[in-house]
């Protein structure tokens, strides 16, 4: 039977991807594309992508990551966001349908070239916290709801629809999931 | 630089989650980019997301697949694409794009074209606007997002100075005035066609697809 994780630490994952920056932890590599490759994939197909191009891109999110792992700044995300933002740059060039359209290249020009901004209000191990206690706290409905609006990019009229709920619910839940992540997220909290 | 006007958190979220289209992406990011708040923001929002791939159930690989990702591991990387810089008077978000040149709409006022790919009607350009001079009375038949990029101009919902990030959408029926001082130019992500109001912009409105 193949091995695969169920589960990673934010400070396992950072401590695979520095074993990988300093000595190419072959090893290393494997824990991380047993964790990260089929939940990237499930995610993708979650989108729309077919499940070929969803494996294929899968895969180049973690040849991604064993190419680019000296550059992860472990202040600045945690290894989920980082590989979660790889990911999402690699679809969106994968589908774009106009050679000049560079969305991709944006998310990298718009970072700040300072590793550590002086006037970042926390750094990503309290961020990762803060998300994960938002999370925990809301009804599974509601992280529904923010899955399909935002990371999955669907229309609300069509969440209503796929859930079978009034349209109004799902704005309700929406409104009620972005309150609170805001309270977690927000810099005076 | 004190930013006061920012995207809502909706935006934020769907820009952190790719889920944006391209012109308004590009609006966002440059109001991002100067922006250390929003960056906060955008930032728990992509832990958001890599919180959600954790707890997604793993679909599958294909067999071999760890073993054809290693073996691809001593592949050369191929080059990193080759981005031209920003020219000197563009945020630097938009190095990756052609930028047209200036082209005179009005008394003080310069619009260039920004060549994003259109994405259902909406396109983005830049605005140059004189001290003291006021942008026609107008109305939109969409969305309307702007980041200023340098002065600074005032309308009913208040002063919009460096970094500001406006978000109107058509219910919105205003004219934007520069305040005196520097001159105000500004990246507009636009819906439709702009409805230029009075007398002056019907006098535009033939001469300019706004």
């Amino acid at each position: 039977m193949r091995y695969e994780a169920e589960s990673i630490t934010p400070q396992k994952a950072a401590n695979l991807v520095r074993a990988i920056a300093v000595r190419r932890d072959r090893e290393a590599f494997k824990d991380l594309f047993n964790f990260y490759a089929p939940r990237i994939k499930s995610m993708l197909m979650k989108r729309g992508a077919a499940g070929e191009i969803a494996e294929d891109l899968a895969q180049e999110t973690l040849i991604a990551v064993w190419r680019k792992a000296d550059s992860y700044d472990p202040q600045r995300a945690t290894v989920s966001a980082w590989i979660f933002t790889i990911a999402r740059n690699l679809r969106i060039d994968r589908f774009r349908k106009d050679q000049r359209a560079q969305l991709h290249q944006v998310y990298e020009l718009m970072l700040p070239a300072e590793a550590d901004p002086p006037d970042v209000p926390f750094e990503a191990v309290e961020r990762e916290s803060r998300v994960r206690a938002a999370l925990e706290g809301l009804p599974e409905e509601q992280v529904r709801v923010v899955e399909l609006s935002f990371f999955e990019g669907i229309a609300h009229g069509d969440i209503a629809s796929k859930l079978g709920i009034p349209l109004g619910t799902v704005k309700s839940r929406l409104r009620l999931a972005m309150a609170r992540l805001r309270d977690f997220l927000g810099e005076d909290s | 630089m004190t930013i006061t006007h920012h995207p809502g958190e909706e935006t934020l979220a769907a820009f952190a989650a790719g889920s944006l289209d391209e012109p308004r992406s590009v609006v966002v990011a440059a109001h991002v980019a100067l922006c250390p708040h929003c960056q906060a923001t955008v930032a728990g929002f992509e832990q958001v997301g890599g919180a959600l791939v954790e707890r997604s159930v793993p679909a599958a690989s294909r067999a071999g697949a760890l073993d054809e990702a290693l073996a691809r591991l001593d592949e050369a990387a191929p080059p990193a694409p080759v981005i031209p810089e920003a020219a000197p008077d563009c945020p630097g978000v938009l190095a990756p794009y052609e930028v047209g040149r200036w082209r005179w709409i009005g008394p003080g006022v310069y619009w260039r074209k920004v060549d994003v790919p259109e994405s259902e009607g909406t396109r983005v350009f830049m605005l140059k606007a004189a001290p003291g001079s006021s942008l026609p009375h107008h109305g939109h038949s969409g969305v309307e997002w702007t980041c200023v990029l340098q002065g600074a101009f005032r309308h009913d919902l208040g002063r919009y100075g460096p970094g500001d990030f406006d978000e109107a959408d058509s219910s919105v029926d205003h004219t934007p005035t520069v305040e005196m001082g520097d001159v105000c130019i500004c990246l507009v992500a636009m819906q439709g066609d702009l409805e230029l109001r009075g007398w002056l912009g019907r006098l535009m409105q033939p001469f300019v697809r706004l």
